[in-house]
Formats: C-alpha cells, structure tokens, sequence
C-alpha cells in the first residue's frame, strides 16, 4: 500500500509540519504548510460584494466571524459606506463571542492536553470531564452569542453591508448577559489552569503587533501599531506585511524590516495589558504570569487573560445594548471603490481587501491572515528554542518544536486560504 | 460493549464541520461512545487500523488527497462524508470555474504555478460514500442523528425535502414572494432555514434536492434576476453537484 502517512502536527488548525536540521550545531528551521490551497483571492474576483463577505467565512471554521466582519468592513470601505456605533458595538459583540469560541476550543482541545499528560482532548475527558465540560460552557456561551448577532455559530449569515440583515432582540442581549456572567468563574478557572502550567524555557523579545481604535482594547477596527514604534492607517498594511511566497510553504511569509513580529493573544496583552477590563488586567500584572512576557508559550496564558476580559466586555456591550438598541435598516448602495478592513481575530490581525467596480463586482482581492504573519516569528523562535536545547535528544526536539508551533495557534486554514 | 473505532480526517478546507462536531448536544455521549483511532486535530497518538466508521470532512483538491481517501475507504466499513466539501466539493470547486493557473499566478506570483490543484469533485465520485451530512457547516443535529444511528447498528437515512419546508416551520416569510432570488426551493433541507431566518436567502449550501425542481426554479429566477446572478447563486458550496454546476447555463 502507498504511505499516503504525512507527519502533520497534531491538535494544530490545518496541515503543516516542521522540517530541522542541526547544521555545524546551528539549527536551521523551515515551517512548512501543506494545507491545500483553495485560492480564495482568485475566485472572489467576479463575484458581488455582498456576497464576498459571507463567502470569506469559508476560509477558517474555528475563526469565520472575523473574516466576516473584515470582508464586511473592507466592503464598506470600498463602497463608501459609513456604519452606526450600533453597528460597531454589535459587531465587538460577534468578536466576543468569536474570542471565546476559539480561546476555550484551542486551549482545552489543541494545546493543554499535553501539559496535562493527556494525548488528547478525548484522554482529558476520561480522567477529568468537568475540564473538558468548562470548556463546553465557555463555548456554548460564545456560540449563543454569535448565533444571536450573526444568525449562526459557524458562518455567519446576518451580514450586510452597512450593518445587519437582522438584529438580535433585547431579549437576546439580556440573556448573553446572563450567560456571560455564568461563564466568568469558568473563564477565570481557564487562567489558573493554564497560568499554573511550567512551560518551557523560552525568551525571544520580538517585535508585538496589534490594531489600536485609540480607546479600547484592540477588537474590532483600528490602526496598525507595534513594540518597536509602529503607527500607521490599516490602508497601509501592505508596508507592514512584505508577504512572499517560498516554495517549502501554500502560506506566504511576512516580515518587517527583514524580521519576524508577532501577532495574537500575547502581543495584545503586551501592548495593552493596561486597556484590559478589570479582572483580565490585574491577572496580567499580578498572576503568575507577568506580563509583558518575551516567552511565546506564554500565549496560552495571554488567551486565558482573555477570555476573562472578553468576556467581562461582552458584559458591559451586551448590557448597554440591551437598553439602547434600536430598529435600524441598511440602505442598499454600490459604489466603485478600493477598502481595506481590519479586525482582531483570535490569533492577531487579520486584513481584508477589495477593489469593487461600479457594478459592486470584486475585481481584485487581498487577504492577509494572523497565521501567515506569524510563520515567519515561528521559524525565528523555532531556531531559538533548538539553539538552547541542543543537547536534547531529537525526539525531545521534535515535541519541543511542535509545542512551540501549538503556542502560537496557528491556522493554516486561514494562512493558505 | 466493545466501543466502534472511529477516524476522523480533514483534507482541504476550514475545519467549521468539525467545529460543529464538538458543538453537538450529545458531545459527551461522543467521546464515551467512540474509541478515536484516527483524530489528527484532537489527538497526538493515530493509528491506522480497521475503522467501523470513517468522517472525512474537506475538498480533494490534491493527488495526495486522492490517494488518501482511497486508503481510508480501504480501511473502512463506512466512509461518511462530513459536510459539503465532501459531499459536493466545496467552496474550493469554484476553482473549476476558473483559469487555475492564473489564479495560483494571481495568488503566489509566477513561482505558485506549480503548487497542486486538481479539478475538485465530491468524494462520491472518487470513492464510494456510504451516508452524507449536508451543509456548510454540517448541521448539529443531523450529526447527532446519525451518530445515534451508528450506535444502534443502522445505517443513517436521509429524509429528503426542500429549505422551504424548514422556512414554513419557522414561519419565515418567503423571500422569493418579495423578489429576492432564492435557492431554498432545490436546495436539499433539514438545516432549519438559518439564511432566511436572518432574511438571507438560502445559498443552496446542502446542495440539490435528489429531484431538484430546476426549470421552474429557474424560470422563477429569471423575473428577479439577472443571467450572472442566477449562476452565482447556485455556484457557492455545492458547484460540483451536477444540478448546481450546470444551473443557470453559466460556463
């Protein structure tokens, strides 16, 4: 029979595996993925806006409410199309419930049953289900949300350009709020228990990313800033992303400057610990874990900071919409135009662009995912980790350097697309 | 009670089915029920032995996917095929539709050309599928239906009506009656009606109905929309089946 067998990483989103070699005791690292590639960019170009935004769902099903807010939003800004704080808040919502239906799956699913000695999420339930089932109530929390907001838990339906074919009842937002305020033990027992993890050693102080909007912590919208002085208009993301292909990877590389830089959980919370809700923000200064953290398991505990904080503004979004919302209709409107939109997925920024004809067909595309503008991060820190542990047999190689791949939650989905 | 050994494997595409899998009601009745054999995105250990059942969600969109499957249906005394790019290729299909070189050129630059995309079909036409769950994403409950099947030694059925069925028992107004065109009334339904239910018309994301009413679907079609958009709508998630591939007469 054929061996068809490849050695993919395991509990990772996707298909990809590292490549090393010891070379004259100089690691030399290549992260390859190997998930198909679908060309999104490609078959988007002659299709309508409007349904470009529910298409691009399609890329990730761990992450689809954050490609559906970022094709919306770069729609709208191709198009012209000014959008109500109602709008933006609904949307903040939706990535609530997004944050924690990916925070909650990726660690309890993909990334903490090996620091609990457990080969898998099924190994986990045996032994301890009420884990397991905290992760379940977190989810069900984040999917009820986005079932409300967006019509469905995965893949969302509900948007439009210029808002929401249809808006969640007051009903809806006084029970997510209730449900919210269920899930923060949960949220916080998640902290604890990835906080009282020993990871392995690791300090790389790289360069953080994240989208400010000036006010909040980064969600929905914003700038593009960095650790290392960065600040500039979403519209602009090509500067700060450089991607090129390299025929080891489907997923294109981005760099700046000629390095790496990191996005996601843990550059988030190092650039914005002080923007946190109140609970997430004392578990970033006083935990366990102390943030700014230069280690990149420590993204684990980034997401456990998270979730609490995520949750804890879903909380006070859902509570002031459940007074204020009010019946609002988006006017239908096609404009030629070129936009960009920008959200923050789970795993960091994610850009979508479109250039839009006067008919409101797309004629061009470009998307650039979190994932893809870490792999280039992942092979510096991978030749990091291996630098200090050379002496470890190549077993012990090979764990450590896939852990550190799951750290960063990567989504090779999202990166080929 | 010997548990049934079962395998679950993603080839090209988002992983949302599988997302939806751990979205069941009865997950804990799942993970009791099942010994995991072959579980890449839940477990470190994954062997290849016998599987009573194998889920296969994803697009075969490489040789090395064709060659996969075909030892998984070796392997297997049921192959089921998770979600609509299984079932019908996928949003990936659309690929068929297009240049595909210049579109791995218009993706990677030149040097793409050589990255691998063969012509995207549903798993049935590769290998034989012994049951088929619908959708983009699969819906919940149809898993767990067929999941309870399976533990009481039946081989799941499908129950075949229209999204309009799934609309009237919501209560939906029917959007077509206001001029929105509409794929619910061929698209294969159980799914309860999301799409219109948020005033979205459905998108044929299940595909076709077994006898598909296209003619006059189309000739409904044609009062409300243009040439162009009669083909998109059905060319999203199911393009590879033959009723949606064909509709509208686009090439």
């Amino acid at each position: 029979m054929k061996n068809v067998e490849m050695n993919y990483i395991t509990q990772i989103e996707g298909h990809g595996t590292v490549h090393f070699e010891i070379v004259d005791g100089k690691p030399k690292v290549r992260m390859e993925v190997h998930e198909g590639a679908r060309l999104f960019e490609s078959f988007l170009r002659g299709r309508r806006a409007d349904e470009v935004i529910a298409m691009s769902s399609r890329i990730c099903g761990v992450c689809p409410v954050v490609h559906n807010y970022a094709a919306v939003q770069a729609v709208e800004n191709a198009m012209g199309i000014q959008v109500s704080e109602q709008t933006k808040l609904l949307r903040r919502l939706g990535n609530v419930g997004q944050m924690l239906q990916s925070h909650a799956l990726h660690l309890y699913v993909l990334a903490l049953p090996e620091y609990l000695n457990a080969d898998g999420v099924v190994d986990v339930y045996m032994r301890n289900p009420e884990a397991v089932k905290r992760a379940l109530r977190i989810r069900n929390v984040g999917n009820l949300i986005v079932e409300a907001i967006s019509g469905r838990a995965v893949h969302p339906v509900s948007s439009v350009p210029g808002g929401f074919a249809k808006l969640p009842t007051k009903t809806e937002l006084k029970r997510i709020v209730k449900e919210l305020k269920g899930i923060l033990d949960d949220c916080t027992e998640t902290y604890n228990l990835a906080a009282s993890i020993k990871y392995p050693e690791l300090q790389r102080k790289t360069e953080y990313s994240a989208i400010d909007d000036g006010k909040r912590y980064p969600s929905y919208e914003g700038m593009i800033v960095s650790s290392e002085g960065v600040r500039a208009p979403a519209a602009d993301y090509r500067k700060y992303t450089n991607e090129v292909y390299r025929s080891y990877s489907h997923t294109k590389f981005s760099t700046r400057n000629g390095h790496g830089f990191f996005v996601g959980s843990i550059a988030r919370v190092n650039l914005f610990s002080d923007r946190l809700t109140d609970g997430a923000r004392e578990l970033a200064k006083n935990g366990a874990v102390k943030f700014p953290s230069y280690n990149p398991f420590h993204n684990l505990v980034a997401q456990g900071i998270e979730l609490v904080h995520y949750a804890e503004e879903g909380i006070e979004i859902a509570s002031l919409l459940a007074r204020t919302l009010k019946d609002e209709k988006p006017e239908k409107v096609v404009r030629a135009g070129t936009g960009v939109g920008v959200v923050e997925a789970p795993r960091g920024i994610l850009f979508h662009e479109y250039a839009v004809d006067a008919n409101g067909i797309v004629r061009e595309a470009n998307i650039i995912t979190p994932t893809a503008q870490n792999v280039q991060n992942i092979e510096e820190d991978l030749v990091a980790l291996l630098s200090a542990n050379l002496n470890k047999p190549r077993e012990e190689l090979v764990r450590l350097t896939e852990a550190l791949v799951r750290a960063y939650d990567p989504c090779f989905s999202c990166s080929t697309h | 009670m010997v548990k049934p050994k079962v395998a679950i494997f993603d080839l090209t595409d988002c992983e949302g089915c599988e997302v939806e899998i751990v979205n069941s009601r009865f997950i804990d009745r799942i993970l009791e029920s099942f010994e995991f054999v072959h579980f890449r995105l839940g477990q470190k250990t994954n062997k290849w032995e016998n599987f009573d059942v194998a889920f296969i969600e994803g697009s075969v969109i490489t040789s090395h996917e064709v060659d996969l499957v075909k030892k998984i249906r070796e392997n297997s005394k049921l192959v089921v095929a998770l979600g609509s790019c299984a079932c019908f290729g996928g949003i990936a299909a659309l690929n068929n539709f297009t240049d595909v070189n210049e579109g791995k050129r218009y993706v990677y630059g030149k040097e793409g050309e050589k990255i691998e995309v063969i012509e995207v079909k549903p798993l049935g036409d590769i290998i034989k599928v012994d049951v088929m769950i619908r959708g983009c994403p699969i819906v919940r409950d149809d898993f767990d239906r067929v999941v309870s099947d399976l533990l009481a030694g039946k081989v799941p059925k499908e129950h075949t009506r229209p999204v309009c069925m799934d609309c009237k028992s919501k209560g939906n107004p029917c959007l077509m009656l206001k001029g929105t065109p509409c794929a619910g009334p061929v698209t294969y339904g159980g799914c309860g009606a999301p799409c219109p239910s948020s005033s979205m018309p459905c998108d044929g994301c299940r595909g076709p109905l077994e006898v598909p009413e296209m003619s006059a679907e189309l000739e409904l079609l044609k009062k409300m929309a243009s040439p162009d958009d009669i083909v998109r709508l059905f060319r999203k998630y199911t393009s590879a089946a033959p009723a949606f591939k064909s509709a509208g007469g686009g090439k």
